[in-house]
């Protein structure tokens, strides 16, 4: 396949474009689900096709096909280089950038997991649901669902461009999850969610907290503490906020304010900041696509779609502005360095800055020293997603929480919302814990420009928030 | 390449040598093959950054059935060897596990289809300079309406597409259809202030209108400079406008009415059919058949045709949208919503998605007064939502508990819009919201979530500022 990718370049620079990326994904995705005592889907996606962008006139045409033959790979590029000639008269904002030193990956780099998902059969995948499924049944109380959920995406990406170079490695992602819902003597539905996933082999789920009992386990439990949780008061309080919602704080909060091609057009509020101060000597975020997965978690993401190497990037350092993160033309427009970001949903999509590990860099608390700083407020949990605005105005989901009084855990909440202006959060960090996790996965993912799921991975230590603002009950 | 003319008559000759090939594989396992295709042109500007598309969509899905046993694979593509590759993977999953749905009960059996809706070949030949000058102008309009418009950004789309389905229990049915869209997001700037304001425009029957549309919405992103703070936590009415209403039902309604939820518990209206749950002034119809509907087709995404359901009739709860598996658990016949992953929200790659329900096109009731009266009428304080608030599709289902970052919002004192305020959070129960929904407007808008909707007043909801 690389062979007609290199020929869709050479036919695209023949046209006249000024620069052609071509790229191929070649990918499988699973998803296995079982609600109650039935499986719903048994599912096996083969995602395979080629995504072509010419440059010209500092625009950019993007084409695509499913199709491997040459005359429809031809009548890509072709379509391709029109969009970009017929955009390059409306572009006002150029995004050219020059050429660099060709790259030249291992062949099919990979990275190493013991037991690679494709090596083990169906029946091995639906018993690691099934087993979360009958724990989580052990372990709840008044069940009115129980879901299971495997999923899995792996396989070969192919990218070269008009400077030679050749990038080809394997993406892979597991992921197991089970939710709960309980109802209340009152008829109330409340519940229970526990998962784990990332870059990781099938070995992980035999791992002590990963495995499908244990995932069950706390699922079931959750659910069942729920059953007593009240609602959330509203307004403004202290917050201890849980690793994997602070994971979602530093993607969705700041990352995307931090991406070039919001920079580039004036769009984030970030945009002519770099070296000014905007949060507490508490405040450090990084994107990486490479991090310590073995150790953390996390997606690996060696090479962006853009065959840029992966790159780690201290966007946020001490509170202080330092980095944006970049595709190519939007480097070269702000005068950085590309920082392996650019990224597509699939190959139906053109790239555009996208994070990938996004995530707060731990403090020197511990857990108990933490809830102590918090003091009074709430302590929130787990994530159900988030979303931000332009203006830097945000809000969180907590699937759970406690309230907490004088460092001690009082009763659970129910879902907990958290709101505010990411510029204002960040100057109201106190403090962080000293353990870093990750968080990624196969289900769910990040949008933006349309381009939904996009995998990502997320992380962070606990931090202690002096003020947020708690959507719930006013009195 | 397909083109629109003939595209009904080459997928389902597809189909049918696809069903003709999986028979040969196993007669006593039952197969349903869906082929989906889609043109799709696009022109993207951000101020003056332009990126466009130009490309198609196409892939194949098979479900393959035996004792139980329910097996899905699906594949970019729709040649022969693609559709063989999906049947073969099909097979193997279906023949490789011993796991069971005990709740199928088979495929879609073949019924009479629906109509089509309404085609517009103007939109066949939108080509891709036209796409660009809309969006050029756009953004132009939008940053020549006031210095204090820091950016605009503008998308215009086109496409045509369809898909076929058969089974084999011998239905073989296709669809097509024409769309095109697009859209104008301003932001104005003072000191460090910064608001954004949004239209947009979307047909399946005539050309984009861009006329006023980047005025209007840099004018929107003025409004609300100058914004303040609430500063309170309190309980107040609730004005929320065509857009922001549109969402909360999309959230609310438009998911805990669909069959999957009900069936399997996770939605709190599982037990309230023929229940009054909202104020009598309330009605709420989903029209599959609606010749202007951006989601109407003759069949829906198996094969079933597609129709006019009344949800919600004077507030009492009548019917739940459903496929053809859920409404067999059910006890009741599919409504045609069986979707994959179509609608507002849709999946990007169709084909990929298995089967599940969703919306086609949402029509709610309306009252007699129009928005100045409706805040007219309000005694104390209010808040005017004017946009879809931030979070309201992350909501949950099953338990109906919504809180939500509201930033186009305006007080209201006494009866009269006041001044812009800085972002405020809304929380409250969708199911309790529609117990204490106080008025519906006369302002009926079509919205970008496939549902026609009229400003709405609701008591009770929490405010924090």
């Amino acid at each position: 396949m690389l062979e007609k990718l290199q020929e869709c370049v050479e036919y695209g620079d023949k046209l006249g474009a000024e620069f052609v990326e071509a790229r191929f994904d070649d990918l499988v995705l699973r998803t296995l689900n079982r609600i109650n005592d039935n499986w719903k889907d048994v599912i096996l996606r083969s995602r395979a096709g080629t995504g072509i962008t010419c440059y010209y006139g500092g625009a950019s045409g993007y084409s695509f096909t499913a199709s491997e033959g040459k005359k429809e790979l031809r009548e890509t590029v072709s379509r391709a280089f029109k969009m970009a000639k017929a955009a390059a008269g409306a572009a006002t904002i150029k995004l050219s950038f020059d050429r660099r030193p060709k790259i030249k990956s291992k062949k099919a780099e990979k990275f190493p997991v013991k037991i690679h998902p494709s090596t083990k059969d169906l029946t091995y995948k639906t018993d690691l649901v099934n087993r979360a499924v009958e724990n989580a049944k052990e372990f709840g109380k008044k069940i009115s669902n129980v879901t299971g959920l495997y999923g899995e995406m792996y396989g070969h990406k192919l990218f070269t461009n008009s400077e030679g170079s050749t990038v080809d490695w394997n993406f892979e992602v597991v992921d197991l999850r089970c939710l709960v819902t309980s109802k209340t003597e009152s008829g109330a539905l409340v519940n229970g969610v526990e998962g784990h996933g990332g870059t990781k082999g099938m070995e992980f789920f035999n791992t002590k907290g990963s495995t499908p009992e244990d995932i069950g386990e706390k699922a079931g439990t959750r659910a069942k503490e729920q059953l007593k949780a009240r609602s959330c008061p509203a307004g403004k309080f202290r917050a201890l906020v849980e690793n994997r919602l602070v994971g979602v704080l530093a993607h969705e909060s700041f990352g995307h304010l931090s991406e070039g091609d919001y920079i580039v057009v004036g769009g984030s509020p970030l945009t002519g900041k770099i070296g000014t101060r905007l949060g507490t000597e508490h405040a450090t975020i990084v994107d990486h696509g490479t991090p310590n997965i073995s150790k953390f978690g996390g997606l690996w993401v060696p090479y962006d779609d853009q065959g840029t190497k992966a790159n780690k990037t201290i966007v946020l350092d001490k509170g202080v502005l330092k980095y944006y993160l970049h595709s190519r033309g939007t480097a070269q427009y702000l005068r950085q360095e590309p920082t392996g970001n650019c990224r597509a949903v699939h190959f139906g999509f053109i790239p555009i800055p996208r994070m990938t590990n996004t995530y707060f860099t731990p403090g020197d608390l511990t857990k108990e020293e933490a809830l102590e700083l918090l003091g009074t407020g709430v302590y929130a949990i787990q994530t159900a997603g988030g979303q931000v605005e332009s203006d830097g105005s945000f809000l969180f989901k907590a699937i759970r929480g406690y309230w907490v009084e004088k460092g001690e855990i009082r009763e659970p909440l129910r879902e907990v919302a958290l709101s505010g202006n990411i510029l204002h959060l960040l100057s109201k960090v106190e403090g962080g814990t000293k353990d870093l996790r990750f968080s990624a996965g196969y289900f769910g993912g990040c949008g933006k420009s349309g381009q939904f799921p996009l995998p990502c991975g997320f992380g962070g230590p606990e931090l202690v928030i002096s003020e947020v603002t708690f959507g719930g009950k006013a009195k | 390449m397909m083109e629109y003319e003939n595209l009904k008559s080459e997928l389902l000759s597809s189909v049918d040598t696809g069903l003709k090939y999986a028979r040969t594989k196993d007669s006593k396992v039952e197969f349903e093959l869906y082929l989906f295709y889609q043109r799709i042109s696009k022109a993207n500007i951000k101020q003056g950054v332009v990126e466009a598309t130009d490309g198609i969509i196409e892939g194949n899905a098979v479900r393959a059935s035996e004792k139980n046993r329910v097996s899905f694979a699906s594949s970019s593509g729709i040649s022969i060897d693609r559709i063989k590759r999906s049947i073969n993977e099909a097979v193997a999953s279906l023949k490789s596990v011993s796991i069971k749905d005990t709740r199928f009960k088979g495929f879609c059996e073949p019924k009479k289809p629906g109509k089509e809706g309404i085609f517009a070949s103007e939109i066949l030949n939108l080509g891709k300079e036209e796409l660009i000058n809309y969006a050029k102008d756009l953004v132009k309009d939008g940053l020549g309406f006031d210095n204090k418009i820091l950016m605009a950004e503008a998308n215009c789309e086109a496409e045509w597409g369809g898909f076929a389905i058969g089974n084999t229990l011998d239905l073989q049915q296709a669809s097509r259809s024409t769309l095109n869209n697009c859209y104008v997001y301003c932001m104005a700037k003072d000191k460090e202030e910064r608001r954004v304001g949004y239209e947009f425009d979307i047909s399946r029957k005539s050309l984009i209108k861009t006329e006023g549309m980047g005025e209007k919405a840099a004018q929107k992103a003025i409004n609300l400079l100058g914004a303040r703070k609430l500063d309170k936590a309190t309980v107040l009415p609730t004005v929320w406008k065509p857009i922001a209403a549109a969402s909360y039902f999309y959230a609310s309604l438009g998911q805990s009415t669909r069959g999957q939820p009900v069936v399997e518990k996770r939605s709190p209206l599982t037990d309230k059919i023929n229940e009054q749950i909202a104020n009598p002034n309330l009605t709420v119809i989903d029209d599959g058949q609606k010749p202007t509907g951006i989601m109407t087709a003759a069949v829906d995404a198996e094969g079933y045709p597609q129709q006019k359901n009344v949800i919600v009739d004077k507030g009492r709860l009548k019917q739940f949208m459903f496929d053809t598996y859920y409404a067999r658990i059910y006890g009741t016949e599919s409504t045609g919503n069986c979707s994959r992953g179509g609608g507002p929200f849709g999946a990007t790659l169709p084909y990929e998605t298995s089967p599940t329900i969703s919306p086609r096109s949402i029509d709610i009731s309306t009252g007699n007064k129009n928005i100045d009266d409706l805040i007219a009428s309000i005694d104390g304080q209010a808040i005017l939502i004017t946009d879809a608030p931030i979070g309201i599709f992350h909501s949950n289902v099953s338990t109906g508990e919504f809180s939500v970052v509201a930033g186009s919002v305006f007080l209201i004192q006494n009866g009269t819009k006041k001044w812009p305020l800085q972002p405020v959070s809304v929380s409250g129960n969708f199911y309790k919201g529609f117990e204490k929904l106080l008025e519906l407007g006369n302002d009926l808008t079509t919205t970008p979530f496939a549902i026609e909707t009229p400003s709405l007043v609701f008591d009770g909801f929490s405010i924090v500022g």
